[in-house]
């Protein structure tokens, strides 16, 4: 589904990615760990299409579609969703309203007929009831004024309800305490089917009890300098990143 | 300058002449000192502050004459700019003059008479009030306005009552407006301890260029309340000015809220003023400036005794060529001790080519006072923008979510949903449609 070859990028200059390689499969769930400022939501990021990332090499390919040619939107109407590990606050603007504008917006790109406002009414209050995310949020503006948590619920309402193909998660996990945790976990284990895959950065392996990965992947320095099964997020949360960031030098 | 300035004088003259023999009106006086005005007022001009980033040329190019009647026009079918909703009263100006037919009130606290009916009665009260708030004005504009007002409302609501829907006052400029000058003037009184809402709306039914000068005055007596929703969607080829004066009086409440969204050139002036303590005056606005727009607003708010508190808060949206211009003024004069007034203003400019330029002044000279002031001209946020594109929604849909969502604050303060819904729509099908390679 998703293939990442020898990608390099710069941001103002400085290479952060140098060279990295991934390769994900329909169904199936990796998780990417790896110590601070290793560029894990730059590549989150370049994958969503942001601006601001200068790609100077490698081959990012979706679905036998070359991502750089896609816009942002194309990717999210192609079926790339990002929660993001800061959600932004956009005041005045209705979470609903914006949320079925974004559904609306990926079904026409797909030539599916739109939800109608009953229809969607209905099934975005079962996923918040799912999550436990208070209805009155539904009617605020997005994100502004919610808790930490609350935003990432929000992002895992947007998931769920936009159903991507390949999602990817970026921090999700931090900033919740454990019973929102596993809500959220909860949330993400229900949009896990063979035709969707699942890309978890995280920093802890606590999200990788309630979330079980196929593949643990460590990011440092720009590079995934390890890969292995879900035994290597336990070996992490031992060790640290330490001595993965001196093999990798070494 | 000065010729357009003697043609005026000369035009004013010659209506004025002209009402005498018809119908018999009996502010031929005042009128012909207003022409008076005309001259020693003098048009605005770049060089005086409140001008300087206002011209005129078009307006004088436009040589829009204020030598005419609309009474005679056959009307054309107005259906689909008549409001819905249910009103208290419902008041139709078609090109400056009063459609009875169209328009009705129907609650017994409001008494209604249109201007050029009390104007042939010579109803004293009414004569006596005309101009007494506004004076002959500022400018030449103005006293054109007093020379020559076609028509209006003369509303006034008695003591204590309390009209729960909204009185609306409608004003359509149809195709025989074009390359005229419009020239209605509002008096409005709030009795003691009333209540009232207000929807004023300028529309365009396919007219090419015309000016609508409007004056209005109101005056609020101890405890009354009045809520004004103003909305100026004029034609895409015409010019609007209103001015509006407001005197409150002890704990009186003033809240406007004004939309400028139409229009090639529109500008608005309004002039808050307290006569007692415990008034509070209450503000606000939204402006809209696209390609060859310019839209203007001018407040001057004089805290002129204690005690009184005043809240101006004004947000704009401008791209492509567009221009608008913001000039707040507060004054606290020395003797208003516990006064309490705050100015915003917020722009969002999505254009390098657009321009904004905003002046709030407060001019503060009483020592025991809460004021405060502030400015922003942003741009669109990327990292919003990046966010809703991440979900699917097109730069433009992006772009309309987020000048709603900054909209929004003014726009939830419109009441009337009809009018909210209108301008809404307005907003939303303008900034989605403009060219990409133009924002
Ligand atoms: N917009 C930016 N401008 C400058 N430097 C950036 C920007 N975004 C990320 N970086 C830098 O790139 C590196 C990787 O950041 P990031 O991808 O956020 O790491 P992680 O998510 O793994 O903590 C850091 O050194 C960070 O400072
Ligand atoms: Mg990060």
């Amino acid at each position: 589904m998703l293939s990442i070859e020898g990608l390099r990028v710069e941001v103002e200059g400085k290479e952060i990615l140098k060279g990295l390689d991934l390769e994900v499969n329909a169904g199936e769930v990796h998780a990417i760990m790896g110590p601070n400022g290793s560029g894990k939501s730059t590549l989150a990021h370049v994958l969503a299409g942001r601006e601001g990332y200068q790609i100077s090499g490698g081959k990012l390919r979706y679905l036998g579609l070359d991502l750089q040619e896609l816009e942002i939107e194309e990717r999210a109407h192609a079926g790339i969703f990002l929660a993001m590990q800061y959600p932004v606050e956009l005041p005045g603007v209705n979470n609903m309203i914006f949320l079925r504008e974004a559904l609306n917006a990926i079904r026409r790109a797909r030539g599916e007929p739109e939800i109608d406002a009953l229809g969607f009414m209905k099934q975005v209050r079962d996923k918040a009831r799912e999550l436990n995310l208070d209805e009155k949020l539904l009617k605020r503006s997005v994100n502004a004024g919610f808790s930490g948590g609350e935003k990432k619920r929000n992002e895992v309402l947007q998931m769920a309800m936009l159903a991507p193909k390949l999602a990817i998660l970026d921090e999700t996990d931090s900033g919740l305490d454990i019973d929102a945790l596993r809500i959220v976990a909860d949330g993400v284990n229900l949009l896990r089917s063979p035709e969707r895959a699942l890309i978890l950065v995280t920093h802890y392996q606590r999200l990788l009890d309630y979330i079980q990965p196929d593949r643990v992947h460590v990011l440092a320095a720009g590079r995934i300098v390890r890969s292995g099964g879900r035994e290597l997020a336990l070996e992490l949360e031992e060790k640290g990143y330490g001595w993965l960031s001196e093999e990798a030098a070494a | 300058m000065n010729h357009s300035l003697l043609d005026a004088s000369a035009e004013a003259e010659r209506y004025i002449g002209g009402l005498d023999s018809r119908a018999g009106d009996w502010l031929a006086e005042r009128r012909r000192s207003a022409v008076l005005g005309i001259q020693q007022l003098g048009l605005p001009d770049r060089r005086q502050e409140r001008w300087r980033y206002s011209g005129i040329d078009g307006l004088l190019d436009g040589n829009f004459s204020a030598d005419w009647e609309s009474t005679d026009n056959p009307l054309p079918p107005l259906e689909s700019v008549m409001p819905d909703g249910t009103q208290a009263g419902l008041l139709v100006f078609v090109d400056g003059s009063f459609q009875a037919e169209l328009s009705f009130v129907n609650d017994t606290g409001i008494q209604f008479t249109s201007l050029r009916a009390a104007m042939a009665k010579g109803d004293r009260k009414v004569l006596a009030a005309l101009g007494s708030l506004s004076g002959t004005g500022r400018h030449a504009f103005s006293a054109i306005n007093l020379a020559t007002m076609q028509d209006g409302a003369v509303i006034s609501v008695s003591p204590g009552k309390s009209i729960d829907q909204p009185i609306e006052l409608l004003h359509i400029a149809t195709a025989a407006a074009g390359g005229r000058m419009l020239r209605p003037r509002h008096l409005i009184t709030l009795d003691k301890g009333s209540q009232a809402s207000i929807v004023e709306r300028h529309l365009c039914l396919d007219a090419d260029g015309y000016f609508n000068n409007v004056v209005s005055e109101i005056l609020l007596q101890e405890d009354a309340r009045l809520d004004h929703q103003r909305v100026q969607l004029e034609g895409s080829q015409a010019y609007h000015l209103s001015e509006v004066h407001v005197q409150l009086g002890a704990r009186a409440n003033y809240r406007a809220i004004n939309a400028a969204v139409g229009a090639r050139w529109s500008r608005t002036e309004i002039n808050g003023g307290f006569l007692a303590a415990g008034a509070n005056l209450d503000l606000e606005g939204l402006y809209l400036a696209g390609d060859g727009q310019l839209v203007d607003f001018h407040l001057d708010v004089v805290h002129g005794v204690s005690g009184c508190s005043s809240r101006s808060n004004f947000k704009g949206i401008v791209y492509g060529q567009g221009r608008a211009v913001f000039d707040g003024r507060i004054l606290v004069e020395r003797q208003a001790q516990q006064s309490d007034a705050h100015l915003t203003n917020a722009n969002l400019m999505l254009s390098r080519g657009s321009e904004v330029d905003t002046k709030p002044q407060l001019e503060i000279l009483a020592d025991d006072v809460k004021c405060s002031h502030g400015t922003t001209v942003g741009q669109l946020d990327p990292q919003a923008v990046f966010y809703l594109r991440s979900r699917g929604l097109s730069p433009s849909q992006a772009r309309r979510l987020l000048c709603l969502g900054f909209a929004s604050e003014i726009l939830e303060g419109f009441g009337n949903v009809s009018l909210r819904g209108q301008l809404a729509d307005h907003i939303q099908r303008r900034v989605e449609s403009i060219d990409l390679e133009n924002v």
